[in-house]
């Protein structure tokens, strides 16, 4: 076993009214990848912020390299080695790559700047040993979420961070740039840094971790050895873990639902734009139909031609009628709503309360002749809050106080308010715990039982397999098969469909 | 009734009553200060005359503090405000029966609101750009009108009927006083109980959100102009009325002091928060400073140092309130 790089000794820490943090101790080995795992609240976020600095912890030590370790700020933590790559990067969009690269390790001298030709020539040579397709002239504003990490991951080592805490950062990755990053990591840990990854895809877990340490309620669960927990394709594995992380064992399976049956509430005829190719697909009253590919491969273009928000050719039909759905508006009215992919800035708004929030999307059912009832605004928040578990204080709870699968769910509120009876899905539990997601596909597979009509556009494989009944697979826009769920489903001949390997 | 009216929306909900009380406070406290510095202040003669300018302030204010939670701005208020008065001094001049002459004006004012929401909303002009640019297209009308008519202002000829609408007394009160204040109540209960409450938070909050929400983004952004424009246009006609005479100057300043009040009131010149009755406490601070430093005679320059202060003050204060 390697030595200890870092030792968290019973690190507690107390806000008022919470303990986040009680009594978490475990180590983590220099040269290895070592993740945290836990649901939202799980005390993942402050453990992170006391090992930044950003946070001071209430009591418990913290050793690196055997030294007793206590960064006051997130600078200090620098110094001793310690980088973070955030979920939200920490690139200056307007400058080039290179020149983002040298920023702040310039010299200053006479109040002029002045690069270090060595810091500026180890920059180039991190870079490349990395992700040489960079060019160093590109304004970081073209680059992709993928590349932007690299850099900011360059950046970390080039000034000699012997441990890089990386915070969710496949979040916003497709398929292929998180295989590029996990390719990334293995570098790092060849040259001798350790990385410490927080994520919610358990699968990435068993693909690049060494050890995985499991927090639940500000506790630890406990540390396990990647490899003692077997290999990241059986079911028996994953189920450990989430048994861990949750304290219960969950069993996601896709029950075969009636939906499918009766007549189409939607069809959609050879529809096209921009980034469409002649779509066409007709959906079921009560049916959850899946909409899987690739990120780029138009799942949310096809939401978004739905929705009114792009222009399209082609026909809409709704239950049974041409409907031009040209506006957001028109849709709704037509019984249309969409839950976007991005619910904080698309969906919600985070400065009003869970009450505010529901009935934005069909404001008759609080007012009448213009006026609203705020007596009614509470009650219908009350009883969705009930309906649809939303775990907050009380409805006046501000939206951007909840966690993000509760904020799903007022989305998902504020959707079945406007009495839709098709619902536009697009990657439903993105970022959002297993325990939540769980619930969040249960809330789907009622609302289908009482007829409404769910289209679930996702990006990830087992979502759309626990839960859909039929399968659309994108591939560039254009649809190349539809598969029925079930037993003898081959998630294999669906992946090379969708990653465009082999014809339909 | 009870909680419902104390508009709170989320977390700001109690930033915003700490904000209120702290205006209270300020505003207890500047009169104060104002009835120690000179007796005169609390006199009818004074009140009536602050009330008069600070009745202004809130009448425009009432529809912009909407306007301001909706994300949008409008610099235009103080030169439409002189420009409606000069129209109706010159229409009422020229020959135009004057109950007639006072609608039109009134309608050059939504005219503006709605040329201001036209460049906003249909042409996506930012804001302050488009209302710059209609406010001094104002300006210049107003001051075109006067010259034409021969003078700095429009004064001399007008017909007898011109000052019945500002001179009109109630008992003590003044009869434009009434109307302005009920206006004012009408707008609250728009702002307090009606929908259009709740879309100018939306949008204010959001604005891609309430687009997909199925919000009419776009028309209620224009209706609130128009409402601006309108209530400009009564506040211009009735300064007229009142003075006697249409002058372009008298809108000077009349912007900045209506944002003053909304911003002083804890709106976020940002959007999505607000507050109407913080609206009308900042006006009538801003009206009482103003009002004492005017009969202390102290120079005009001085006062307008002291406002800009005063909104960077509030500015700041919002922040340091927010951040706890």
């Amino acid at each position: 076993m390697p030595e200890k790089l870092l030792e968290i000794q019973n690190i507690s820490k107390h806000f008022p009214g919470v303990d986040a943090l009680r009594g978490v101790s475990f180590d983590i080995h220099r040269n290895t990848v070592h993740c945290i795992v836990g649901e939202n609240g799980a005390g993942k976020s402050t453990l992170i912020k006391i090992l930044t600095g950003a946070e001071r912890r209430s009591s418990g030590s913290i050793l690196l390299r055997g030294r007793e370790y206590n960064p006051r700020s997130t600078r200090e933590a620098m110094n001793f080695g310690m980088s973070v790559l955030f979920q939200e990067l920490n690139v200056v969009n307007q400058l080039t790559v290179e020149q983002n690269l040298v920023l702040g390790k310039e010299k200053v001298r006479l109040g002029f700047f002045r690069r270090d030709p060595q810091v500026v020539a180890r920059m180039y040579e991190v870079l490349r040993s990395l992700d040489p397709s960079i060019p160093l002239g590109k304004r970081v504003a073209e680059l992709s979420v993928a590349q932007k990490q690299v850099i900011e991951i360059a950046k970390a080592i080039a000034s000699e961070s012997e441990l890089i805490i990386m915070d969710e950062p496949t979040a916003a990755l497709s398929e292929e740039e998180v295989n590029r990053l996990f390719t990334i990591i293995k570098e790092l840990k060849r040259q001798n840094v350790t990385v410490v990854y927080i994520s919610h895809r358990l699968r990435e877990i068993f693909e690049i971790g060494d050890a995985v340490t499991v927090l639940r309620d500000g506790q630890m669960i406990g540390t396990r050895q990647v490899s003692e927990l077997g290999s990241g394709g059986e079911v028996g594995s994953t189920a450990e873990l989430i048994k861990m992380m949750l304290g219960k064992v969950v069993a996601e399976r896709y029950v075969a639902g009636g939906g499918g049956q009766g007549a189409p509430v939607l069809e959609l005829r050879k529809v096209s734009n921009a980034k469409l190719r002649e779509v066409s697909f007709s959906l079921a009253k009560g049916e959850i139909l899946g909409c899987y590919g690739l990120i780029g491969s138009g799942k949310t273009e096809i939401a978004r031609a739905i929705y009114g928000l792009d222009q399209k050719q082609g026909e809409v039909l709704v239950a049974g009628s041409p409907a031009a759905l040209a506006s957001p508006r028109e849709a709704i009215r037509q019984g249309i709503a969409l839950v976007p992919e991005e619910r904080r800035s698309e969906g919600l708004f985070t400065r009003l309360a869970i009450r505010e929030n529901i009935p934005l999307m069909n404001i008759r059912s609080i007012s009448r002749w213009g006026i609203f009832s705020a007596r009614r605004e509470k009650s219908l928040a009350r009883s969705y809050i009930q309906k649809v578990r939303i775990v907050a204080r009380d409805e006046n709870h501000p939206v951007e106080k909840l966690s993000g699968g509760n904020q799903q769910k007022v989305v998902l509120s504020k959707c079945i308010n406007a009495d839709s009876r098709i619902l536009l899905m697009d990657e439903p539990t993105r970022g959002i715990d297993v325990g939540a997601k769980e619930e969040i596909h249960n809330l789907i597979r009622e609302l289908a039982r009482g007829g409404t009509s769910v289209i679930v556009f996702s990006s990830e494989l087992p979502e759309v397999l626990n839960l859909c009944d039929r399968i659309l697979l994108l591939y560039e826009g254009r649809i190349r098969d539809v598969v029925r769920n079930g037993p003898e489903v081959d998630s294999e001949r669906i992946m090379h469909i969708v990653t465009g390997a082999k014809e339909a | 009734m009870q909680a419902d009216l104390t508009l709170k929306s989320g977390r700001r909900g109690a930033t915003l009553d700490i904000q209120l009380l702290i205006l209270v406070g300020i505003l207890v406290l500047v009169m104060a200060v104002s009835t120690a510095l000179t007796p005169r202040f609390l006199s009818y003669v004074n009140m009536i005359n602050v009330l008069m300018q600070v009745a202004m302030i809130m009448l425009t204010g009432s529809a912009a503090v909407l306007l301001m939670i909706a994300g949008a701005f409008d610099l235009s208020v103080g030169m439409v405000l002189a420009l409606t008065g000069v129209m109706y001094a010159f229409m009422s001049k020229n020959g135009i029966p004057t109950p007639l002459a006072l609608v039109l004006s009134i309608l050059i004012g939504s005219g503006f609101g709605l040329a201001n929401g036209a460049l906003v909303v249909g042409l996506k002009i930012t804001p302050v750009i488009a209302t710059l640019g209609t406010m001094y297209v104002a300006q210049g009308l107003a001051f075109i009108v006067a010259w034409i008519d021969g003078g700095a202002n429009v004064t001399t000829g007008l017909p007898r009927d011109f000052e019945v609408f500002g001179r009109t007394m109630v008992g003590p009160i003044p009869l434009f006083l009434l109307i302005v204040f009920a206006l004012i109540l009408i707008f609250y209960f728009l702002f307090a109980k009606t929908n259009l409450r709740k879309y100018a938070f939306a949008i204010g909050g959001n604005q891609t959100a309430a687009r997909l929400s199925g919000l009419k983004v776009g028309g209620v952004v224009l209706a609130l102009y128009v409402l601006v424009g309108t209530l400009t246009g009564f506040a211009g006609m009735t300064l007229a009325s009142r003075m006697g005479s249409g002058s372009p100057k008298v809108g000077t300043g009349f912007e900045f002091d209506v944002i003053v009040a909304i911003v002083l009131g804890g709106t976020s010149i940002y959007g999505g928060e607000g507050s109407f009755l913080g609206m009308i406490l900042g006006a009538l601070i801003i009206g009482f400073v103003g009002n004492t430093l005017n009969l202390l005679n102290v120079m005009f320059f001085y006062q307008t140092v002291l406002k800009g202060l005063i909104l960077v003050g509030a500015v700041l204060l919002m922040r340091q309130l927010r951040s706890r």
